[in-house]
């Protein structure tokens, strides 16, 4: 379980990154397109699925995917994997993972109607990052005889 | 190892597991809809009257109720009912032949679909109380196809809406829509079977019915908006929609939007508004200066006046399109967007409506949100009705002759375009400023984020009608409500053997 929490939350930093990478190359691709003359209105965002404007449409849609489903689905698995993880503090930063996580899409769709909320969504991206990245990197190897970690040793309740 | 620590060890983290997955799975359950339904089975009655028969009060949210069906459902009348008297002849007699096919739009083929072989399909025109006959034969739309005649009050029965008021015509299937053309104005047909991907196909025309007086200008044009895959059009052609016009000679220009969301109309030159979905605005003036909001599904006509000079006008459908009215080769630049637009609220001059909102016998409301949950079995963020997601949303309950006023609020963070069928609502108020211009009647009102509507309509189209969003991405996505008259049923179901998909 130590493993499975150690990838998940690793999985959850990378989303991260990838989200970041993927809205700044579709903006990227935005500004180049109408920069050769493209208009972008309400009727291209509406527009037919299968109608690519220009190829950098498709960040915006992974963006979408990543943050409604696969980054949600991720931050969940991580906090069920949690309960079965001995470790002090596995609950927690899982726990905290997943309230960032959700934050971030109800900011995100925030920003539809109140831009400023962007700011936000960009800043609590690096807070996801960086407690994903360290809920992971806390994951020890597991205790072999003889150097036991109290860490692992007092998830285990005395009785 | 004891019983205590094994308990902590191996249950509470299997009965926290349980305590997540649990509620999601009972969540996905209830949102699943079952392989046929009546949308009669669908959420809750809202009957307008203050008291509403709300899903979580009886404990039943998320299911299909099916308790519209139990009660006297020998005395109820049928949609299929609703028709014109069948002895009278028609007046204009059209056959449609729908096909999927291949379009070349500009220098692109694209997958779409047809109406006698072009897409848009042919403009229907008639005059004023003409009875229209279409014959629609489904030639080759293999998902099958009905045609909705957006904007006109037609009886219930011909309203064209899959698995409400008709089955879709499969391949091969004809149909026959009846009805008499009552009000003068800008319309369109569409297909309203699987109408998310048809529509966006070109599965659409114009209907224009003119006054039985005529009109007063010398140029009558349609230009049809709409994006194949991305290719912006005017009536199927990627290019600007040249009208010959004489200097001095006024044009009628009829725009309409049949993508899903708002576009701009601006103008070279001063215009004035003659109408907005169909209705005839009361004394427009002219209008410099300031764009206006065509939203998805509804028409402006606009006037223009070819200068003295000769010079063109052009009238601009967003910034990719426009329609250049006046002699050829009198090109002048494309105007820039204005930063103002009009507001309909204050536009033209006010005057007595045909009934008194005042003394309404419904009121409802149509609160848009958005919210995490299942629809149909999927994980998403929906558009929710009242705070509820499809298909547990509120079915509106009228009687004939009632005066239904209906607050719309958006609370989504996006733009909607709400459309009703088989009727014209007036706008009385927008967040809470009452309207002062011209009545300012529509069937689809763009409702923005943060925007509260206050409307007004006479229940006096006897039936069962969507009302819906006419982004139909979102209308597919669950954004879809019905208003319903008392008494009525309808005997076609949601998917079922007909594999009815309105949306």
């Amino acid at each position: 379980m130590r493993t499975a929490y150690k990838v998940l939350a690793y999985l959850v930093a990378a989303e991260v990154a990838v989200q970041a990478m993927v809205i700044v190359w579709a903006i990227a691709g935005l500004g180049k397109w109408v920069d050769s003359g493209g208009v972008f209105d309400k009727a291209v965002i509406e527009g037919d699925d299968s109608a690519m404007p220009f190829p950098e449409v498709l960040g915006i849609l992974v963006h979408g995917m990543n943050g409604m489903f696969a980054i949600p689905g991720l931050a969940l698995l991580l906090l069920i994997v949690s309960f079965f993880t001995k470790m002090r503090g596995a609950i927690k930063w899982a726990v905290v993972v997943f309230v960032l996580v959700v934050a971030q899409g109800q900011i995100g769709f925030l920003g539809h109607d109140f831009p400023l909320a962007g700011l936000l969504h960009g800043l609590n991206a690096f807070a996801i990052f960086a407690v994903a990245l360290y809920a992971a990197r806390r994951v020890r190897p597991v205790i072999s005889v003889g150097e036991k970690q109290p860490d692992a040793h007092t998830a285990t309740p005395v009785s | 190892m004891t019983g205590s620590s094994r308990l902590t060890r191996f249950a509470l983290p299997v009965l926290a597991t349980a305590l997540i997955i649990a509620p999601l799975a009972w969540l996905w359950q209830a949102s699943r809809v079952p392989s046929a339904y009546s949308i009669m089975d669908m959420g809750y009655l809202d009957y307008g009257l203050g008291a509403t028969t709300d899903p979580n009060a009886g404990g039943h949210a998320g299911h299909m109720q099916g308790d519209m069906h139990d009660d006297q459902s020998a005395s109820r009348r049928l949609v299929s009912d609703m028709i014109v008297d069948p002895a009278r002849p028609a007046d204009v007699r059209v056959d449609l032949v729908t096909r999927q096919q291949m379009l070349t739009v500009g220098d692109r083929s694209i997958a779409g679909f047809s109406v006698n072989g072009t897409s848009p399909g042919p403009e229907i025109r008639a005059r004023q109380g003409q009875l229209i006959e279409v014959h629609l034969h489904n030639e080759s739309v293999a998902d099958g196809v009905t045609l909705h005649w957006h904007g006109v009050d037609v009886p219930n029965a011909m309203d064209g809406v899959a698995g409400v008021t008709q089955d879709a015509v499969p391949i091969g299937g004809e149909f026959t829509y009846r009805f008499v053309a009552k009000q003068a104005g800008s319309f369109w047909y569409h297909s309203h079977q699987v109408s998310n991907p048809q529509v966006a196909g070109g599965l659409l025309g114009s209907l224009v019915v003119t006054p039985r007086s005529g009109i007063a200008q010398h140029v009558d044009v349609t230009a049809m908006a709409h994006s194949y895959e991305g290719i912006r059009t005017i009536n199927g052609k990627a290019e600007d929609l040249r009208v010959p016009a004489q200097a001095g000679q006024r044009v009628r220009v009829r725009v309409t939007n049949t993508d899903n969301g708002p576009m701009k109309v601006w103008t070279s030159g001063p215009y004035r508004l003659l109408a907005v979905d169909g209705t005839d605005v009361h004394r427009p003036t002219e209008v410099s200066g300031q764009s206006v909001t065509l939203t998805a599904g509804a028409r402006l006509d606009l006037e223009v006046r070819v200068p003295d000079d000769g010079s063109e006008v052009r009238v601009q459908l967003s910034k990719s399109t426009a329609v250049v009215v006046g002699p050829r080769g009198a090109d002048v630049p494309a105007p820039a967007q204005p930063d103002a637009d009009l507001d309909l609220l204050s536009y033209g001059s006010p005057t007595a409506l045909s009934f008194d909102p005042t003394h309404a016998t419904r009121r409802f409301d149509y609160h848009i949100g958005r919210r995490p949950g299942f629809v149909k079995g999927l994980p998403g963020m929906w558009w929710s009705i009242n705070g509820h997601l499809f298909p547990n949303v509120p079915m509106y309950v009228v009687r004939q002759g009632d005066v239904v006023v209906m607050r719309i609020e958006n609370h989504s963070g996006e733009v909607h375009p709400m459309h009703l069928h088989g009727h014209h609502v007036v706008v009385l108020a927008r967040d809470d400023v009452a309207a002062t211009g011209s009545p300012w009647w529509v069937d689809s009102l763009n409702v923005l984020p943060g925007e509260t509507y206050d409307i007004a309509f006479v229940a006096n189209n006897p039936g069962i009608w969507m009302d819906h969003c006419h982004n139909l991405k979102h209308a597919a996505q669950g954004m879809v409500a019905h208003l319903m008259y008392e008494g009525f049923d309808t005997p076609y179901r949601i998917a079922g053997s007909a594999d009815n998909q309105p949306e």
